[in-house]
């Protein structure tokens, strides 16, 4: 079970997120500064939902106003295309 | 008994004070409203850079910091991305040239090893580099780091030393009696010290105003563009000389956004392309005109950027001070009160430094830097007569 994948651009495991809830991270943001979960090409749209789950069941409630804001852009576009 | 100080705020300044002091026979507790890095340690860039640092004292801490980052990796036992790979400040036009051939000719006269790289030995350097960079300055000596991970290291180490870590935990008011420090007040209840240090960054005013302090650190935010992934195309610091000419030249205010590209990769393979300067309070919303002009210059220095993709972008919020120096010893009006604050751009560079120097101070040891023009007192006299 600790095995799972949760973030597959970062290739962070279920195990890694509680271990992070264990050093006292109550936040998405909280989670991904501890081991990169969210930071990759997809920008948490896949792993986000699971995670707030997790948080949900293991923190409760509060952690979910500090979930990971929308940052420009939507979707990746070239540089040079702006 | 053993003395008792309270950090409060655990950025990289906080962590790293809280880390030196932990060498010390001290005891320790290290509070922050929310978590390690999570205020501007945990949305800034990650250079160390002595090149572009302002002359004088600053410059001199800047110089002891990275020595003592040289060996930080080791000292705490953990990969925080160290690199001394050096920095680069490019070039596009005579008239910047010689402004900068100038400060080269300064820093030379200090021991500072900068020279001045034509456009085709910039290139040999890094070959995505665009033929219109004439020339630049090159330092060996500027390095980079993690800030996070140093951030999260300091905290690990000094809490392996026996400090006490209480994240979600916000300092509400300063305890005092006849003007002498006695500890802090909390949202999770009274924290008692013999010393306390405001480590807090551009928050640092809410915590001194209880005392009826304030000082002039202001938000200054910054933006950053993060692209996708890339095999490793930059290897060190960049900065455009633009921006630091027209620093030089005091005319950096006539520069839309304060923008100025500095550029570099991750070990991820993301690079950090900043960024922007702008006082608008803590507004975090990101202009798309910004996104496109920092956008902008990254292509004109390295045209072969233009399809690569931008997959996020993020604000942070620099403790400016209206001399760009940090803000360093210990508050006259109150007895046992510190500050370490007001870092500017420059906290990463400055961290362990900082650290090591207040940790001196605060244990009553003799420091062998004059903190002098750093005190809080240069701020303070204006509001006094
Ligand atoms: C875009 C950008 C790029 C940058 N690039 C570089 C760079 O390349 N190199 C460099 O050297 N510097 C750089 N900087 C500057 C550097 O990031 C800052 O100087 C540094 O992070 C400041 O650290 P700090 O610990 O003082 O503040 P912070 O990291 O903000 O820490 C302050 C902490 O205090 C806590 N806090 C606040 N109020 C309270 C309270 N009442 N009770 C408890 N806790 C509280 C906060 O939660 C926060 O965690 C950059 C900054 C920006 C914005
Ligand atoms: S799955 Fe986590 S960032 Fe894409």
């Amino acid at each position: 079970m600790e095995k799972t994948c949760i973030c597959r651009c970062e290739g962070v495991f279920l195990e890694e997120i509680l271990q992070a809830i264990d050093e006292g991270a109550t936040s998405f943001q909280g989670i991904k500064k501890r081991n990169r979960i969210g930071m990759g090409h997809c920008q948490g749209r896949t792993c986000q939902p699971i995670v707030r789950d997790i948080l949900r069941k293991k923190v409760g409630a509060n952690s979910l106003f500090e979930l990971q804001k929308a940052q420009a852009p939507v979707r990746p576009v070239p540089l040079g295309k702006l | 008994m053993k003395q008792k100080v309270v950090v409060i705020g655990a950025g990289i300044i906080g962590t790293s004070v809280a880390y030196f002091l932990s060498k010390k026979n001290v005891n320790i507790v290290l509070v922050d409203a929310k978590d390690i890095a999570s205020g501007t340690s945990g949305a800034c860039d990650k250079a160390i850079m002595l090149q572009s640092k302002k002359w004088g004292p600053a410059l001199e801490l800047a110089i002891q910091s990275a020595t003592l980052y040289k060996d930080l990796e080791q000292e705490l036992q953990q990969d925080l991305e160290y690199r001394q790979g050096g920095g680069l400040i490019l070039i596009d036009n005579e008239q910047d040239l010689k402004v900068l051939q100038q400060t080269v000719e300064k820093q030379n006269s200090i021991g500072l090893n900068v020279k001045i790289l034509t456009g085709d030995e910039v290139r040999k350097k890094n070959p995505y580099l665009s033929e219109k960079i004439i020339a630049a300055s090159w330092c060996e000596e500027d390095a980079e780091i993690n800030p996070m991970l140093t951030a999260f290291a300091f905290a690990k180490a000094a809490h392996k030393n026996k400090a006490i870590l209480r994240l979600n935990c916000e300092v509400l008011d300063l305890v005092t009696e006849n003007n002498r420090i006695l500890g802090v007040q909390t949202t999770h209840g009274k924290i008692y010290a013999d010393s306390v240090v405001i480590c807090s960054g551009v928050w640092t005013n809410q915590i001194l105003k209880t005392v009826q302090l304030e000082v002039p650190i202001i938000p200054r935010k910054g933006i950053i563009l993060v692209t996708e992934k890339l095999p490793k195309i930059i290897d060190c610091n960049i900065l455009s000389g633009s921006y630091i000419v027209s620093k030089l030249q005091k005319e950096q205010n006539s520069i839309p956004y304060g923008i100025g590209l500095a550029i570099s990769q991750t070990k991820s393979g993301t690079l950090l392309i900043g960024g922007s300067r702008e006082f608008v309070g803590f507004d975090e919303s990101i202009k798309t005109k910004i996104i496109r002009d920092i956008a902008k210059q990254a292509i004109h220095a390295f045209p072969c950027l233009d399809n690569i993709h931008l997959i996020r972008s993020f604000a942070g919020f620099r403790p400016y001070t209206p001399d760009n120096m940090p803000i360093l010893g210990e508050i006259p009006s109150v007895q046992g009160l510190y500050i370490a604050a007001g870092h500017e751009g420059d906290g990463v560079a400055l961290a362990p430094i900082t650290g090591k120097l207040m940790s001196e101070l605060i244990t009553n040891q003799k420091i062998e830097f004059d903190l002098s023009p750093f005190s809080i007192e240069r701020f303070l006299e204006s509001t006094i007569s």
